[in-house]
């Protein structure tokens, strides 16, 4: 995964002065713009196989950003957020963005973000159609959950809803985009669906294995894609 | 049937809710004086008083009759209220004594009683209602013979009309009635014994009104009246019950009111039809071109007896009529007997027959004239009482006489009536129909007597002259009723045009919507215009106020227009002149009232009593200024909550602003501790020793932020409390620039004639630290900050001056405020945007003051704007001690 190109889009010199080395000591290599319009740029032309992206940007709005890199890439983006407002996280998720860490972060965190996020780009690209981790495996194609080796039984929705989750690990996906890709539109702002439902598969994947699906409070959920390592 | 039609009608549940805190009525109800209606009430009273309940008499007419006034007994009776009214002392039912003492249960004698001028209600009947409003419970004793609808037919059984009537709704707020009854024959006993009148009194009373044959009639009424209210009662009952019964199809009657006599009998028929058939009914008045506006008043009589006043234009009348009937499903229609000419009598085509003929879904009723007599001064045409009609008149005649003589031997007298006749349509056209005929009277006598042969004799010789002279005055009189319908139609369209006028003026006038104080303004002008004096009213607090007023000077009105301007104002109805409350006072008041509320009162003040063009133009008035008042706060409440939205989107933005500014140093200061902690065996010893400088200036950065955001707080808090004392700006801009420790050129040009001021040095310091580091942040590279120094009246002024991009005209208000910053340079300079803030704090806690200028006023052509920043301090001369 070393040598991975990161595209950090931060207007702040100070920031830039140390994830530059930050990200270069983790083997990276750093393409630094201060500008939307220049991330823009260097995203057409360097082609970097991650961005961060801050939302407080002078000359263009971050999500106008998001939106923009989102018609012509399909890279994975990480927000960075001086913003504690949830609504801004939610919108940028929903706009296409992988993931979010806010400002002040510590880096341990911020590099492995970034490491689920390159993961998840290889993922899209190779399209791995079954998933384990621990004792938990998912065949996409067959429609099979099994745990610690016996099949589990769940209910057509239940499916779905990881299946989602498992087609999208390790990436947030808030609350309308789970309620919309299971029960369709119509249904974009029942939360206590998504709640019940999450509750009822947690349970049956039992404790262990259930605390792989996280919460993020007030946004969504996230299928870990690896055991949290010991830096965070 | 459906199922919830046994449901209770909510309708009358609502009634009843209605009813729930309001005070009880009972009425009793006689045929007749003398029955005994008061004497009953008293008796009933002291047993109820004897159960303990706080009875309390407020006004008993015992017209002297010892039965009665034994009947009072110990009763506690309030005192009469004294009003003086032509050199006369009348003693009145006092209904604030009443109000005040709230007694547990008030008598009031005979509700038609109309009050002495100049107390608040016209009637007694509108005390007792007040007196329901305010939660007392009130016994009134009433005479059937004073209702509205039944004074016709009293007028027509007894011959006597009785001129104290009250509306049929009054027996509707009565809650319980008792009927007081005494047959003819003992009414009559009674009134021989001289029980009811003094014995010469009694004998007249028994051979007019107390005829047998008057009494029975009476009692009759009244008998019906109570039984309709009991069939009301059970009726209602059960439909707040629900108990389901026969309901009758819905009836509706059609009251066609016209201008002549007839129309107060139309008026009270139909609505004893409606009350009948329990029916709802609509009065209905068609203007036609031309025709002079007579009906207010049976239309105003009409209103009060609930019914649903309808005005359309329109010159068939059948046609109009008709529309409407269909319309409102009209079951009954009542019409007048109009007083049809005899060829259209002869021809079948009266009103009736041609309604009758055209329409068929209703029953037509037609009333009978009232009397000859009142049909006749209704009719009468009303005769121009100066002499300058006369006076012109005959002058005109005069000279047709004149012309004649002149012109004699040369002219036919035939040719002259044509003269005559001109004169006869000049007058129709000039004075109007009575005047015409008078000229048309006059010329063919002259001209008879004058110029038809034989001369000064009013015989006639040849027959062709006596068909001239018939042709005369046929063609004179005809020709003078033309003339003067079209004068009194060109005068009718003037004053609808004039009424227009004003209201499109008025309307026009509000297109672009004014502030409220101008608008109020105008609308007193434009009731001026109408009525003479105007002035619009408005709750201030508790009470009313004048808001604006034409004339202007009109700023204070008598006590009892007041009076009738909070009445006005709390029921939302007209009160005062020409209405039923308070109608002695100046001043006419109408509700200013829209679907959301009544917003105001309009008030005039006319001499003569108003007509009916004015007061429709004044009701139009009333309601073209609420929609406009409506209008123009709606319009502010969309501007206030705009400006407040906008406020917040800058409270956003700063907050948003304020959370970058802190968030970022922690940021960094957090990643370079981390990277150096986890890789700083890879890192090499230069990137180690940047990342610890750059934790180091963070720390500076965060520091000093968080250094201003105290003194921030401290300022605002009170707490910093400048010294005052002299100052020399040469050694305070030293100073500053040693603290800036020389980071950009700053050259300062403060020669010793520059005043010292009075401050606080270590403060104007602080200031002038903050205003530099502003300006420098701001400058080009290179170019240097100049400090100068400018005398003004009494003080002397510091001024910063940079060659700097400048602060764009919308920023230059807000740029001392907090967190605030010139937006094209968001976040792209440091800076924690409080160093302005600070400065104009600190400034203003030493009794100073502090501007900005951009573009700089003495800037060369094509530079950049740059920016002043001017600090004036009280100054001091030289000599002066501090």
């Amino acid at each position: 995964m070393s040598g991975a190109r990161i595209l950090v889009i931060d207007d702040e010199p100070q920031i830039h002065r140390f994830l530059r080395p930050a990200l270069a000591s983790a083997g990276y290599d750093v393409e630094v713009a201060a500008s939307g319009q220049e991330g823009l740029r260097l995203a057409a032309s360097r082609s970097p196989e991650a961005v961060l992206l801050d939302l407080g940007l002078p000359d263009l709005d971050g999500q106008a950003v998001l939106r923009r890199l989102r018609q012509f890439s399909k890279v994975p983006v990480i927000v960075l957020s001086a913003r504690d407002r949830a609504g801004e996280k939610i919108s940028a998720l929903d706009a296409g963005a992988d993931d979010y860490v806010e400002k002040p972060f510590d880096l341990g965190e911020l590099l492995a973000r970034i490491r689920a996020a390159l993961r998840h780009g290889l993922a899209q690209d190779g399209a791995a159609e079954t998933f384990r981790l621990e004792g938990l495996t998912v065949d996409l194609l067959r429609r099979q959950v099994e745990l610690d080796g016996r099949p589990l039984a769940l209910s057509p929705r239940e499916y779905a809803l990881l299946a989602l989750l498992v087609r999208n690990r390790g990436r947030v996906l808030t609350h309308r985009q789970l309620l919309t890709g299971v029960w369709g539109t119509a249904h974009a702002e029942d939360v206590q669906y998504l709640r019940v439902y999450v509750g009822q598969i947690r349970q049956k994947l039992g404790t262990a294995i259930g605390a792989l699906i996280r919460t993020e409070p007030g946004i969504g959920y996230r299928l870990l894609d690896a055991l949290p390592d010991g830096e965070g | 049937m459906l199922p919830d039609e046994t449901r209770p009608d909510p309708e009358a549940l609502l009634i009843a809710a209605a009813r729930e805190g309001k005070g009880r009525l009972k009425v009793f109800l006689g045929a007749a004086p003398g029955v005994g209606k008061t004497w009953e009430m008293l008796n009933a009273a002291r047993r109820r008083r004897a159960e303990g309940v706080d009875v309390v008499v407020g006004v008993v007419e015992t017209h002297g009759r010892a039965e009665t006034e034994a009947q009072v007994g110990d009763l506690p009776v309030l005192p009469r209220l004294s009003v003086a009214y032509r050199g006369q002392t009348l003693e009145e039912f006092d209904l604030d004594a009443a109000l005040r003492r709230r007694p547990g249960l008030l008598l009031v004698d005979e509700l038609a009683h109309t009050n002495a001028p100049g107390s608040r209600h016209h009637k007694r009947w509108e005390d007792v209602a007040e007196l329901l409003e305010a939660g007392l419970d009130v016994w009134a004793t009433l005479n059937a013979q004073h209702f509205e609808s039944l004074n016709e037919t009293v007028a027509r059984i007894t011959g006597v009309r009785v001129s104290e009537t009250l509306p049929d709704r009054v027996l509707e707020m009565a809650d319980e009635i008792e009927f007081i009854d005494l047959s003819p024959a003992e009414l009559r006993a009674r009134l021989r014994e001289g029980r009811v009148y003094r014995p010469d009194m009694a004998r007249r009373a028994l051979e007019g009104f107390f005829r047998e044959g008057n009494l029975a009639a009476l009692r009759e009424i009244a008998l019906r009246l109570a039984a309709q209210r009991v069939d009301r009662d059970v009726r209602d009952y059960m439909r707040q019950k629900a108990i389901p019964g026969p309901w009758p199809a819905a009836d509706r009657v059609l009251a066609l009111v016209g201008s002549d006599a007839s129309s107060d009998a139309v008026v009270r028929h139909a609505k004893r039809l409606a009350d009948a058939l329990h029916a709802p009914w609509i009065a209905l008045h068609v203007e036609r071109p031309g025709g002079t506006d007579t009906s207010r008043p049976a239309l105003e009589i009409a209103a009060q007896l609930g019914a649903d006043v309808q005005m359309r234009a329109g010159a068939d009348l059948v046609r109009t009529t008709l529309e409407l009937a269909a319309a409102s499903n009209a079951t009954h229609i009542v019409i007048g007997r109009a007083r049809s000419s005899l060829w259209r009598r002869l021809l079948g085509r009266t009103f009736a027959a041609t309604l009758l003929r055209q329409g068929s879904d209703f029953a037509l009723h037609v009333i009978p004239l009232a009397g000859p007599a009142g049909a006749r001064r209704a009719a009468r045409r009303r005769i121009p009482r100066d002499w300058l009609p006369w006076m012109a008149a005959t002058l005109l005649v005069a000279a047709v006489i004149g012309a004649g003589e002149l012109f004699h031997p040369w002219l036919e007298h035939e040719a002259l009536g044509m003269l005559f006749l001109a004169a006869v349509v000049g007058t129709a056209t000039l004075y109007g129909l009575v005047v015409a005929l008078y000229a048309a009277a006059l010329g063919f006598v002259s001209w008879n007597f004058l110029f038809i042969p034989p001369l000064y004799a009013l015989t006639i010789y040849e027959p062709r002259d006596v068909i001239a002279v018939f042709v005369f005055a046929g063609v004179a009189t005809a020709s003078g009723w033309l003339g003067s319908r079209v004068r009194a139609e060109a005068r009718a369209a003037q004053g609808r045009i004039e009424n227009l006028r004003r209201i499109s003026a008025f309307t026009r006038k509000l297109g672009e919507p004014p502030a409220e104080p101008d608008l109020l303004d105008e609308i007193a002008r434009q009731g001026a215009a109408i009525a003479g004096l105007a002035a619009v009213l408005m709750a201030r607090g508790e009470d009313l106020d004048i808001r604006a007023a034409a004339p202007a000077s009109v700023d204070t009105m008598d006590a009892g227009s007041w009076a009738a301007a909070r009445w006005a104002w709390t029921r939302g109805e007209p009160a005062g002149r020409g209405t039923a409350t308070l109608p002695s006072s100046a001043w006419r008041f109408l509700p200013m009232r829209t679907a959301r509320g009544l917003l105001g009162i309009l008030g005039v003040r006319t001499q003569a009593p108003l007509e009916a063009p004015q007061l429709q133009a004044l009701g139009a008035l009333a309601d073209q200024a609420a929609a406009a008042i409506e209008r123009v706060r709606l319009a502010s409440e969309a501007a206030r909550s705009e400006a407040q939205a906008e406020t917040q989107k800058l409270r956003t933005a700063l907050l948003n602003s304020l959370s970058h500014d802190l968030r970022t140093p922690l940021t960094s200061i957090r990643g370079s501790a981390g990277l150096l902690r986890t890789a700083w065996g890879t890192l090499s010893a230069e990137a180690r020793v940047d990342l610890l400088a750059s934790i180091e200036q963070d720390t500076v950065r965060m520091t000093g932020f968080l250094a201003d955001i105290m003194e921030m707080t401290r300022l605002e808090s009170g707490e910093i409390v400048p010294r005052r004392e002299r100052v020399r700006l040469a050694e305070i801009a030293e100073a500053a620039i040693a603290r800036l420790g020389g980071t950009a050129p700053v050259a300062v040009h403060l020669p010793d004639s520059v005043p010292d001021a009075l401050a606080d040095p270590q403060l104007l310091e602080q200031v002038l630290v903050n205003l530099l580091e502003n300006a420098v942040k701001y400058s080009p590279d290179g170019a240097p900050v100049r400090v100068g120094a400018e005398r003004a009246d009494g003080s002397v002024c510091l001024t910063i001056a940079d060659d700097g991009v400048g602060i764009p005209p919308a920023d230059l208000p807000h740029v001392f405020d907090s967190f605030y910053r010139a937006r094209h340079e968001d976040r792209t300079r440091p800076g924690t945007g409080l160093g302005l803030a600070i400065a104009r704090g600190l400034c203003e806690a030493m009794g100073g003051t502090i501007a900005a200028q951009s573009p700089r006023p003495d800037r060369a052509r094509d530079a950049a704007p740059g920016t002043v920043l001017r600090v004036c301090l009280p100054a001091l001369t030289q000599a002066e001690p501090s």
